[in-house]
């Protein structure tokens, strides 16, 4: 939070899940795949949404609506490619908008009634004119990371 | 230090960090039966190589260790915390031996230690006194607290890491430590995967033999070759592996998007041969000529005739024949053990040899050649040959097989049994073989990495052990099958045969005990694992069509229930993220020719979550009671009537929509595989259907030198038939047979008229592709 603040302003991807907007610094994005094909896994953790295809790799992708206890996407959702120095996975959203500038004056942390797990997994958020955007690093939710810190 | 102990030295390391991991697991799980063997194997193979390179402190100890695994191994004794502790004391002295091994070439003083642990051991072979004895012992031999610091230390620590060595030994020369596991490549996640595969250990294999990082392997004065050579990381042939793999799925799709289009097909074909030849030189790139792994052999060979009172002759042939680098490194211990086993039990003394009228010094032949895409290399020893007689005894007083079930084995099928662990004929325990692992270690081994082991013995003459490596594991063939409409990957190594229950079959054909589900094939009952099940998969309708995948994985048989099979292809493997590693059953996954993904399936794994046992000499024994006169037919139901196709023939069965099958002229064709099959309408199916979706199963059979296809409703079974004779005249009816006790008329495939040539005017195009 320290490192967004000091930055004044930052292009940040929006996503959409359920009602909530999302933003993630695009720097943090590989890539945007539009609703590719999936492989659902079974007996994975339950927050892995499936495995996508990307350049000769398949990637384990997470999903957020999983992650957040969110009921299934009726839809096909569109995935963020994030890579880590752990990893490159994938992260499912229901879509993926437009990038927005946001400053870094404009940034909150995270509100100490939100319930532990989204403390754990936002980073704060941005307050926009009309409403919020949360903020996301993928850091907090390479695989690995959430198999420790979220165990079924 | 000579290139022997070198290896030693980096195969004894690796031993111990394997036998480190499972000692730590075994606490957590000490009824694991698969740890105490793998435990058993380290301490093995460090053993049987000590003996002849003279290393006599560690050679006494791990014989110690030997003996108290060996009684774990029975189960004789069970697991208690004592007998770890004293396990890790043995392996922290071993360590400690090969540490000083690698400092100053020899194995230094200590022997008063060695003795305290070496009875520690041994006390801890009686059950009782165990608990008493062991620790008081132990505290003499090394201080206690230190070692538990260590070990406790360790145990969360990565498979695989080891303290850097040249911290652990004051005075020793820095370069004696090379930077092994320390230095995590960046492309480790995807070795380590390649690793899991193969089955193999997951902890990464150091990319470079330690010679690489030592000066003196340097060559110092640069030859002519080494202008035009160069030496490249092995994970930078991987990673071209890879992309070259990627190459072939994206080539495949685009072959299969374009077919339509005249312009883009000449096109794709250029892009297709460019790709093979990529893809060929990559291989090439990683392939290794076995010299490489034959080289150590001569000292082994030499050694081990001295030790053993032997006269033998090593001689080595197609030492130029090349193989895959990670498929050698992985031969290396299975031919050792081969070996040894050529001279030690193979070849007789040379007074036994001269009484035989054979001469005094026996030969061991080692021969590597090409075959298909495989490469076989044999171990051929002249000696006295396996004394069938022995094995069966021995196989009957281990228990390995019900004496009844012994007597009725034919020679061939009592060879197999060398391959079950637990299985040793030596009389006595020596130092160089005997345990019974050899075998059962050198099968595992090599079916690990896809390849297949066959055995060959003639009394009087000798034995030929014959190892079937496949070239490359980088793509491997698989057979695609769904449940729940999802792709699996079945690696075709490990599938030995399918069975196609229709609609009501599923009930009628699987038995149950209590909840246990079983199949009888051909009189054999076998385990069923219902993959939706297994993965928690949404339960699918009760009696719906199913298929049965037969699969052995190491020798373990059981029956993958599976909803039904797509294509055979050739798959390449791509890592799963170490989420769904941990998950077991999936060895990779990977992306289809048409573009969807499939999870690889991992027999092995399966078949140990299922308790699937050890089956290994059932599965040969199956054919036997079966008479004189008797074949295998494969049973098919063509529109209504049964027939018998003789099993030897058959080629493939297929299931394609009738869309793919053309006439030439009014016969009815189907391309296969390049070429063009006359297909035998029995069934009557192309005639009346105008649905060209509609499924047809084809089953292709050689006759003679050409291949025909035929239509059938419906495989029922794989029977054997016995020969009908004619009441009064004694002659053997032609055509047909009794099958299951039914009259059943053989197909004549001599009858399905060839191809004539003005007919098929698409075959000689075919012929160019």
């Amino acid at each position: 939070m320290k490192e967004a603040t000091a930055i004044r302003t930052q292009e940040v991807c929006s996503v959409r899940v359920g009602d909530t907007l999302y933003g993630i610094p695009i720097a943090h994005v590989l890539e945007i795949l539009g609703k590719p094909a999936t492989q659902p896994v079974p007996l994975a953790p339950y927050f892995v949404g499936g495995l996508v295809h990307y350049r000769g790799e398949v990637l384990t992708a997470v999903s957020l609506r999983r992650l957040l206890g969110m009921e299934a996407a009726r839809a096909p959702e569109d995935v963020l490619v994030f890579e880590t120095p752990e990893s490159i996975f994938g992260l499912f959203v229901d879509s993926v908008g437009e990038v927005l500038h946001v400053s870094g004056e404009d940034h909150e942390p995270n509100p100490t009634t939100l319930d532990a797990r989204r403390q754990a997994l936002f980073a704060g958020a941005w307050k926009l004119k009309d409403r919020l955007l949360v903020s996301l690093e993928p850091e907090r939710l390479e695989p690995m990371r959430l198999a420790g810190a979220f165990p079924a | 230090m000579d290139d022997l102990t070198r290896e030693f030295l980096l195969e004894s390391q690796e031993g111990l960090d394997r036998m480190e991991r499972c000692l730590t697991e075994l606490e957590a799980r000490p009824d694991d039966a698969e740890l105490i063997a793998e435990i058993f194997r380290s301490v093995h193979t460090i053993k049987g190589t000590t003996g002849f390179l003279g290393f006599s402190r560690l050679e006494a100890l791990s014989h110690a260790g030997e003996n108290l695994l060996g009684l774990l191994r029975e189960g004789e004794l069970t697991v208690h915390p004592p007998i770890i502790s004293g396990l890790l004391a043995l392996l922290d002295r071993l360590r400690g031996i090969l540490r000083a091994i690698e400092a100053a070439g020899s194995e230094g003083e200590g022997r008063q230690e060695d003795g305290a642990i070496i009875a520690q051991l041994e006390a801890l072979q009686q059950p009782e006194s165990a608990a008493t004895v062991a620790e008081p012992v132990l505290a003499a031999a090394t201080p206690a607290p230190t070692r538990r610091r260590r070990t406790t230390g360790r145990r969360g620590a990565r498979p695989g890491v080891h303290p850097p060595q040249s911290a652990s030994l004051p005075g020793a020369p820095e370069e004696a430590g090379p930077p092994r596991d320390n230095e995590p490549s960046p492309l480790e996640p995807d070795v380590r995967f390649r690793a899991a595969a193969s089955g193999e250990e997951t902890h990464p294999r150091p990319a470079r033999p330690m010679k690489d990082l030592l000066p003196a392997q340097e060559p110092t004065v640069p030859s002519a070759t080494a202008d035009s050579t160069l030496r490249v990381d092995v994970e930078l042939l991987n990673r071209m592996m890879n992309l070259v793999g990627e190459l072939v799925l994206t080539r495949n799709q685009i072959l299969q998007a374009t077919s339509a289009d005249a312009g883009f097909s000449l096109l794709g074909r250029r892009l297709d041969m460019v790709t093979a030849d990529l893809r060929e030189s990559v291989m090439k790139a990683r392939m290794q000529p076995v010299s490489y792994v034959f080289s150590r052999f001569p000292r082994l060979v030499r050694d081990l005739s001295l030790s053993l009172n032997k006269r033998v002759r090593l001689e080595m042939e197609g030492q130029e024949t090349e193989l895959d680098k990670s498929l050698l490194e992985a031969i290396r211990d299975p031919l050792t053990h081969s070996i040894r086993n050529a001279i030690d039990h193979g070849i007789e003394s040379p007074e036994a040899r001269v009484a035989a009228g054979k001469p005094a010094e026996g030969i061991v032949r080692l021969r590597a050649c090409h075959e298909g895409s495989h490469v076989i290399v044999e171990v051929h020893d002249d000696g006295a040959g396996m004394r069938i007689d022995r094995i069966r005894d021995k196989a009957v007083e281990r228990g390995l097989v019900p004496a009844q079930r012994a007597e009725q084995m034919n020679e061939r099928e009592i060879l197999q049994l060398i391959f079950l662990p637990g299985f040793s004929t030596a009389a006595a325990v020596t130092s160089v073989s005997g345990r019974g692992v050899g075998m059962d270690v050198v099968r595992t081994n090599v079916e690990k990495i896809g390849g297949k082991v066959e055995v060959e013995s003639r009394a009087g003459r000798g034995s030929v052990l014959r190892l079937r490596i496949p070239l490359t594991l980088a793509i491997i063939p698989a057979l695609i099958v769904r449940s729940r409409g999802q792709n699996f990957a079945l690696p075709q190594s490990s599938l030995t045969e399918l069975v196609h229950l229709s609609t009501g079959q599923t009930d009628s054909r699987m038995e149950w005990l209590e909840n246990a589900a079983l199949y009888r094939l051909r009189g054999h009952l076998l385990p069923l694992v219902f993959l939706d099940r297994l993965l928690q998969q949404p339960p699918g309708e009760p009696s719906a069509p199913c298929d049965i995948a037969i699969l052995n994985a190491d020798g373990r048989r059981f029956g993958l229930v599976i909803d039904g099979l797509a294509d055979p292809e050739e798959i390449v493997v791509k890592p799963l993220a170490a989420v769904l590693r941990e998950i077991g059953y999936y060895a990779g996954a990977t992306i289809l020719g048409n573009g969807e993904m499939a999870l690889i399936l991992n027999p092995g794994a399966i078949a140990q979550h299922a308790n699937v046992t050890f089956t290994g000499a059932f599965e040969e024994s199956q054919v036997n009671g079966r008479q004189a006169g008797q074949r295998d037919y494969l049973v098919v139901a063509t529109g209504g009537r049964r027939a018998a196709l003789p099993l030897e023939t058959v080629v493939r069965i297929e299931r394609i929509p009738q869309s793919r099958i053309e006439r030439a002229g009014s016969r009815p064709v189907l391309r296969f595989e390049g070429t063009l099959l006359p297909l035998d309408d029995a069934a009557g199916f192309l005639a009346d259907s105008g649905n060209p979706d509609a499924q047809t199963t084809v089953v292709v059979c050689r006759d003679g030198e050409r291949q025909v296809g035929m239509t059938v409703s419906e495989v029922l079974d794989v029977s054997a038939g016995g020969l009908l004779a004619e009441a009064g005249t004694g002659a053997v009816a032609d055509g047909i047979t009794l099958l299951q006790e039914q009259v059943t008329g053989v197909v004549q495939l001599s009858g399905i008229p060839p191809l004539d040539a003005t007919l098929a005017p698409t075959r000689s195009e075919e012929e160019q592709r």
